[in-house]
């Protein structure tokens, strides 16, 4: 491809992102509150995958329990909002905060594992957390509990005012949690935790501080998905461990969005999450299918091409859409001869 | 009050022996190729239903169903490892746990669409009831004393064939240091997919254990997976015995538990293992 | 050297990605001979060793041996047709016994009068140590097991990558006043070092490498220390 053309698909990939940013912000203008539900829930999915992302792709803690830190949001808001009577607007940081004092014990816990034993570890906890919940009898216990109507109310009084309220929230924590992520990778830190998703032994090696990063990504994410939690709460109008720490929901289907849009860039969960919702709409009648459709596709990713469907386009593109590392463009492929290091050669 | 406990523990060493039972692969995969099957639980549920059909359809007895899946999972683990997950393998920690989670989905929806949503269990007859009153209160199925002789029966035949057979010193030689073994000629996927065979029929057997004495269901194999993990864990990676002593504890603590409030018992379990793992992270008995 | 040589290497070139480790090296042992390879860190050498038994990523050119191309062969069917190798760094599966690396070593390998009496007479501390695991053993010790695990398999030809790597000079010694036993035995020997002196006292030819090329090969008692260490460093 010559590099006009690379250059232009490049301009019209951020048209096009520019375009889906500005329609998300026209949103409650422009769709009927079924849409704008829909709409919530795809803002919530692509918070979380973008953090699963971030953990996984690019810090390399392959946990398959962050559905955790949804459902101790989600808790942690019911109870500031419904229990302890907060302002719910106030509620919905707090259970960010909560989120992250929580990953600090999941944090010691799992980073115990060897990295091939921390997904299932991450599970455990996960697990163990969701059934603790259900002996919180404030809560409605193993069964659930709904939001009352007067706390509802504070968000609108009709349905429809209360969507589009959800919605600038759900919208405010996603653009939050995006903007704030791109800005990390932006940083010296971005730096680092692309080496790491590069090679990891090298990045330790030139004095990248592996442990360090690692922690920092993980304590980064559990906020943004204690309001995701949050958001969820809000629209479902009740919490029930089951479903506020559903793994399915939260750690399943982000999983398959992070791996076919592309894992480790920062393109990647933003295509997935948008096939995804393609792909639930047209393909949920045929039921258990879906998910297979998903378990195969997500295994010929990592087989065939691990960088997703973002790699397989990236390979055309010259540089990122969603620029990251400050990085001149990559040159082509190197020649033979070009490619062979100097060697340095011995004295005795 | 004494005995009741007593009889308590004696059940949850029983129950552990069935968890042992589903950990025995996990232990074996996990010791000798280095990576956890996310699938594996949903594996072990996936051959019950095979079992349940074989009994329900061609009228056989649990016993010989059995029988009739051990050849058929130890081609189906040797096909998974050669076709399948052999090719991650090595590749870092991410591929190959992206590959066994997608398995685990496919398997779980694949049962679902086949067999829906319903719990299941297979009949043992009369086997399934009998028990032993051991007198001071402590009884004891004749079922799960069976599992629980099995599963040290497994855990010898396994170190046997690890420890004693050339087929045991090749693979814990492809264990050690895989690259050396290709180097000097060892046909290293072929001995990892043998390994993979014999974990096949570790899955059929706890698969049959499991499917007479539990219910069931298609989604059940995570919550095996857990358990299986937790016990191998604890155990010490690597450590049959020790992935045997895991189960126990994870059972003992899973009845003991109820005993206190019937919903405490998976949680019990849980904390249990989180506790000693905070502990020792490196399990009770450590192989490497 | 009359007939076909055992081994023959002709302009073979090994690839990582799109670097070349190895440019279009020729080169020949037969049959009980011992040929050195020289060459700094780097050079090639150990790439060479891996392409003769098939675990490059990518070559080109052909490896011969004793005439039959063994492009397309499996490893494991190159140790059956009779080549072994002693890897660098020794590379024992280390929670196996001696005896178990050993038996190993056998049963890749090719049938063959070399039995495990041989190697516990060559080597007669083995016999003691043979129930201990080998990372239990002295470094020149599992350096025996290595060589012994190699000849246990009845090469034609052996390949011996920087056996003296790391240990004592007298144990270095020992290893090295093997190799001419062997080579008794009609097995071709392909000894690579970085160690110029101690491989070229041994060896009947030797060939130099220099970033992935030969660029000077000959025999050792003909050509002069100089040349070799001019060639060696790339002067
Ligand atoms: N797996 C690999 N991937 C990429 N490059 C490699 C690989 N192995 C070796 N190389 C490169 O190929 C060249 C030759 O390496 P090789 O190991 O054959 O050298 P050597 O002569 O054995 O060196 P030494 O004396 O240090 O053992 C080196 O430049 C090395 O960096
Ligand atoms: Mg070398």
């Amino acid at each position: 491809m010559k590099a006009s053309t690379g250059a232009f698909a490049i301009w019209c990939g951020r048209l096009a992102l520019f375009a889906g940013a500005a329609v998300l912000v026209a949103a409650p203008w422009l769709f009927r509150v079924t849409d704008i539900a829909l709409l919530t829930e795809f803002l919530s999915l692509l918070t979380i995958a973008v953090m699963w992302n971030l953990v996984a792709g690019y810090a390399d803690i392959v946990s398959v329990g962050q559905h955790a830190f949804v459902g101790i949001g989600a808790y942690a808001f019911f109870g500031f909002a419904v229990i302890a009577r907060i302002d719910p607007f106030l509620a919905i940081p707090l259970a960010a905060l909560v989120a992250l004092l929580f990953a600090i014990p999941v944090m010691a816990i799992i980073f115990r594992l060897r990295a091939a034993y921390l997904a299932v570890g991450s599970w455990v906890v996960a697990e163990t957390l969701m059934l603790a919940a259900g002996k919180l009898s404030a809560f409605g216990g193993g069964s659930g509990i709904s939001m009352p109507v007067s706390v509802v109310r504070i968000f609108g009084a009709h349905p429809a005012e209360r969507y589009a309220t959800i919605y600038w929230i759900a919208f405010a924590v996603a653009a939050l949690s995006l903007v704030s992520t791109w800005l990390l990778m932006r940083s010296r830190i971005g730096l680092g935790l692309t080496a790491i998703r590069d090679d990891e032994q090298g990045a330790g090696v030139v004095g990248v501080n592996l442990s360090g990063l690692r922690i920092l990504c993980f304590l980064w994410a559990a906020p943004f998905l204690g309001l995701a939690g949050a958001v969820i709460t809000l629209q479902k109008l009740r919490v029930a461990p089951p479903a506020s720490f559903s793994i399915i929901d939260w750690t399943v289907y982000v999983i398959f969005i992070v791996v076919i849009g592309g894992i480790g860039s920062f393109e990647g969960p933003i295509i997935g999450t948008v096939i995804f919702f393609l792909i639930r709409s047209y393909l949920s009648e045929i039921g258990v299918w879906h998910f297979i459709i998903l378990g195969v596709l997500s295994i010929a990713v990592v087989l065939v091409e691990p960088r997703g469907l973002w790699g397989l386009v990236r390979r055309f593109l010259p540089e990122d859409v969603i620029p990251i590392t400050r990085r001149p463009p990559l040159p082509g492929r190197p020649t033979e001869q070009a490619s062979r290091p100097a060697e340095s050669i011995a004295h005795e | 009050m004494l005995g009741g406990w007593l009889n308590q523990i004696v059940q949850g060493v029983l129950l552990g022996g069935l968890y042992a039972t589903f950990a025995m692969g996990l232990s074996l995969s996990v010791g000798i190729m280095r990576f956890v099957n996310i699938a594996h639980g949903d594996l072990i549920v996936l051959v019950s239903f095979l079992i349940l059909t074989l009994t329900t359809t061609l009228g056989l007895s649990p016993l010989a169903a059995v029988l009739v899946t051990l050849p058929i999972t130890f081609f189906g683990g040797y096909l998974l490892q050669r076709l399948l997950l052999q090719r991650v393998l090595g590749k870092g920690v991410l591929p190959i746990i992206l590959v066994t989670f997608g398995l685990s989905i496919i398997v779980q929806n694949g049962l679902l669409g086949t067999y829906g949503a319903d719990t299941r269990k297979v009949a043992g007859g009369s086997f399934e009831t009998a028990t032993l009153m051991l007198g001071g209160g402590v009884n004891v199925g004749v079922l799960p004393l069976t599992i629980f002789l099995s599963a040290i029966a497994m855990v010898v035949v396994l170190d046997f064939v690890l420890y004693r057979t050339r087929l045991g010193a090749r693979i814990r030689a492809v264990s050690d240091d895989v690259a050396a073994a290709d180097l000097i000629g060892l046909p290293s996927a072929r001995i990892y997919a043998t390994a993979m065979g014999i974990v096949g029929v570790t899955i059929a057997i706890s698969a049959g254990f499991m499917s007479i004495w539990t219910n069931f269901d298609p989604t059940s194999g995570p919550s095996r997976l857990l358990v299986a993990f937790e016990a191998v864990v604890l155990g010490g990676l690597g450590s049959l015995w020790g992935t045997l002593a895991g189960g126990i504890i994870i059972g003992i603590a899973q009845v003991v538990g109820a005993q206190v409030d019937a919903a405490w018992q998976l949680l019990a379990g849980h904390l249990v293992f989180l506790a000693i793992f905070m502990l020792r992270p490196e399990g009770l008995f450590p192989k490497y | 050297m009359n007939g076909t040589p055992l081994l023959s290497v002709e302009s073979l070139s090994v690839f990582y990605g799109h670097f070349r480790a190895l440019d279009a090296v020729e080169l020949s042992v037969g049959a009980g001979e011992i040929v050195s390879i020289i060459g700094a860190n780097g050079a090639g050498k150990s790439s060479l060793m891996k392409a003769i038994v098939g675990q490059a990523d990518r070559i080109e050119g052909r490896i011969c041996l004793e005439g039959a191309d063994l492009a397309d062969r499996s490893t494991a069917e190159i140790a059956k047709a009779g080549v072994a190798l002693v890897p660098e760094g020794r590379r024992l599966f280390s929670s196996l016994t001696v005896e178990e690396n050993l038996r190993i070593g056998q049963e890749v390998g090719r049938e063959g009068d070399i039995g495990f009496d041989d190697i516990y007479r060559m080597f007669p501390v083995l016999r003691e140590r043979r129930r201990q695991l080998a990372r239990q053993l002295s470094g020149g010790q599992q350096q025996m097991v290595a060589v012994g695990r190699a000849l246990l398999a009845n090469p034609k030809l052996l390949l011996c990558d920087e056996i003296s790597l790391g240990l004592a000079p007298v144990v270095i010694g020992d290893l090295y006043e093997m190799l001419p036993k062997i080579r008794e035995r009609g097995i071709g020997i392909l000894v690579v070092e970085q160690d110029i002196s101690r491989s070229l006292a041994v060896a009947d030819r030797f060939y130099c490498l220099l970033e992935g090329r030969v660029n000077l090969s000959g025999r050792p008692a003909e050509t002069s220390r100089e040349i070799v260490a001019r060639h060696y460093f790339g002067g």
